[in-house]
């Protein structure tokens, strides 16, 4: 194992990393068809759905929403891992981001693709999703832009606009190599895309300037994103919902999720393309401890949330904080506890028990609670509103279950596409400043 | 005309620079080729870049009209906000906000593919040199009258190979 990657021949760079996009094997065959049925079958689900309308699903009065709700913000909270942490690391200068960057930026465009569907999925009536666009309708109304669902539209297509640039300017010196030699589509597909970038210094200069620029606004964006859903919650008086603190709650929650999956997505690649030189232990060592420092920060507004709440000891909040911790859910919220907090700072955190393997460990966990951190704060609020009258029941139907195990899958398909299309690790950066530093 | 020499050491290469800038020639008349991206300290080979008075430019003008917009609409079609105003800034800063960052992007996008030169039309004249991975390019666009002069001082700073394009 390379312990300074960056080191390494730049002709063993370029043929180690461009290696992928020429070779499927049997394994990535099957994991691609097991995913396309999977995603076939979440289509299936929508399909009932879209037939007999949103009483397939488990939703009722007064919980309208549910798990929807919950994947749509898992999912644009997943979006954090990539142009944030790649945005961070970019205009931090971290040289340990070269093999980090691209994967994570390809997690938010594909995180936000499938997050962005939601709530098209929860329209009911999905045909008519287009009224969000500013238009006047047939009664001479436009939109309300009070609304925090066109504010959500405008928020993801802003970021789904600068993610998809973010992840296409570095590709294009990449594109313009991988041009010159390759099958005639795959020709004809990165010459398309290089827009004929010769390596010019003029070009150079201009796509460095547009990296840094961009680099910054999209931090602007992500955090402003995952506020705008966090407001979604917080506009509203319900109990729990109605908090100040949940615009930069929900920011930490999403870059914390995002690391996970980074992570994940990290070791995958390293295991399944053998880049073993590439994304080596120092880089699993760094995205540890700042998954370890994402933990304590959401423990903190956790805590920070639930104290104040059960201080003030009103009523209705007093209602929904019980079925958290010690009623219905509170299986729920104890594991999530547990996977969101003790185990990353206890594998993390102690230096010992700190490696790749252990890292997956703790992601996989901080996934599935903060997951369940989402559906914590969306259902039990909606099953005991403030009308006493009101209180429900929830359950996910087989369609919303079946839509959400979907769009897992469709994110292990979109990345495994892309991993076959494109350089996974931006090749151009690798590259040493000068041909002298090469052996 | 166009002279293309070949350098494989980036000192070579700026010292390539200087003294072709010292012998008269400007910024607009170099160009380096790379498969990677090489810094030069200023002064040498250096680009103007207007890449974030555009950025700026399109935030305010998506941002403004946006608000516009959403002014606009609000008031000609006033939906019944039950004694509240038909329209609030404060609603209203979270698209202004976004649209804004959105103008910046694509200001900036387009921009780049401008400032690059990748949507531009390029000089048809000028040569393209094939960059290797262990290669820079330099082209240096000149009077034919002084083209020998030029090609002689590319050699004495280290180019490994040199040749001459056009007219």
């Amino acid at each position: 194992m390379a312990e300074h990657p960056e080191l390494l021949p730049y002709g063993i760079i370029r043929e180690d990393l461009f290696r992928p996009l020429s070779r499927a094997g049997s394994k990535w065959w099957f994991t691609v068809t097991v995913c396309f049925l999977l995603v076939l079958a979440g289509l299936a689900a929508w399909g009932v759905q879209l037939r007999d309308g949103l009483g397939v699903t488990g939703l009722n009065r007064p919980v309208f929403w549910g798990l929807y709700i919950v994947d749509f913000v898992f999912w644009i909270g997943i979006s954090h891992a990539g142009t944030l942490i790649s945005a961070i690391l970019r205009l931090t200068d971290a040289a340990w981001r070269k093999p980090v960057t691209r994967a994570a930026e390809a997690i938010t465009l594909f995180a936000l693709m499938i997050g962005g569907l939601f709530p098209i999925i929860h329209l009911g009536r999905a045909w008519f999703f287009y009224w969000l666009i500013p238009y006047p309708n047939a009664r001479l109304m436009w939109p309300n832009f009070r609304s925090p669902l066109v504010w959500d539209l405008v928020a993801i297509l802003t970021y789904v606009t600068g993610s998809a640039i973010y992840l296409y300017l570095p590709l294009i010196p990449d594109m313009a190599q991988l041009g010159a030699h390759n099958k005639p589509w795959r020709r004809k597909l990165y010459t398309t895309l290089s827009l004929g970038w010769t390596g010019s210094d003029r070009e150079w200069h201009a796509l460095e300037m547009a990296m840094k620029l961009n680099a910054v606004i999209i931090l602007a964006i992500a955090i402003s994103v995952h506020t705008v859903v966090a407001w979604d919650f917080s506009m509203s008086i319900a109990p729990t919902w109605h908090s100040t603190m949940f615009g930069p709650y929900f920011v930490v929650g999403a870059i914390f999720s995002g690391i996970g999956a980074l992570i994940i997505v990290m070791a995958t690649l390293r295991r399944t393309l053998h880049l073993e030189n590439y994304l080596i232990k120092r880089h699993f060592d760094n995205m540890s401890k700042l998954m370890l420092t994402m933990s304590l920060l959401w423990f903190y507004f956790t805590m920070s949330e639930h104290i104040t709440i059960w201080y003030g000891n009103e009523p209705k909040e007093m209602g929904v904080f019980g079925q958290r911790t010690r009623g219905d859910y509170a299986f729920w919220f104890w594991t999530m506890v547990v996977v969101n907090f003790v185990i990353p700072v206890t594998l993390l955190g102690i230096k010992k028990l700190r490696s790749i393997t252990t890292a997956v460990i703790a992601s996989f966990g901080v996934l599935i609670g903060m997951w369940l951190e989402r559906y914590l704060i969306v259902v039990p609020t909606l099953v005991t509103p403030r009308l006493a009258s009101a209180t429900s029941v929830y359950s996910p139907s087989w369609v919303e279950l079946m839509i959400t195990v979907a769009t897992f899958a469709a994110m292990i398909l979109l990345y495994l596409l892309f991993a076959r299309l494109f350089p996974i690790i931006a090749v151009w950066e690798y590259k040493p400043h000068s041909p002298e530093e090469e052996d | 005309m166009f002279l293309i020499a070949e350098y494989r050491s980036k000192d070579a290469l700026v010292e390539a620079l200087l003294a072709l800038k010292g012998a008269g020639l400007t910024a607009e008349d170099l160009a380096v080729f790379s498969e990677e991206p090489i810094e030069f300290r200023k002064g040498i080979l250096d680009r103007h870049s207007n890449m974030s008075k555009a950025a700026v430019a399109g935030a305010v003008t998506l941002g403004t009209l946006a608000t516009w917009f959403v002014y606009y609409a609000q008031h000609n079609y006033e939906l019944i906000t039950g004694g509240m105003p038909i329209f609030s800034f404060w609603a209203t800063g979270i698209i202004t906000y976004e649209t804004t960052m959105l103008g910046a992007v694509l200001a900036t996008f387009f921009w780049f593919l401008w400032e690059s030169g990748l949507i531009r039309r390029r000089d048809p004249e000028a040569p393209i040199p094939v960059i290797g991975p262990a290669s820079m390019s330099l082209r240096v666009k000149c009077d034919s009258a002084r083209a020998d002069s030029f090609v002689e001082t590319l050699r004495r700073t280290g180019a490994i190979k040199t040749e001459r394009r056009g007219k």
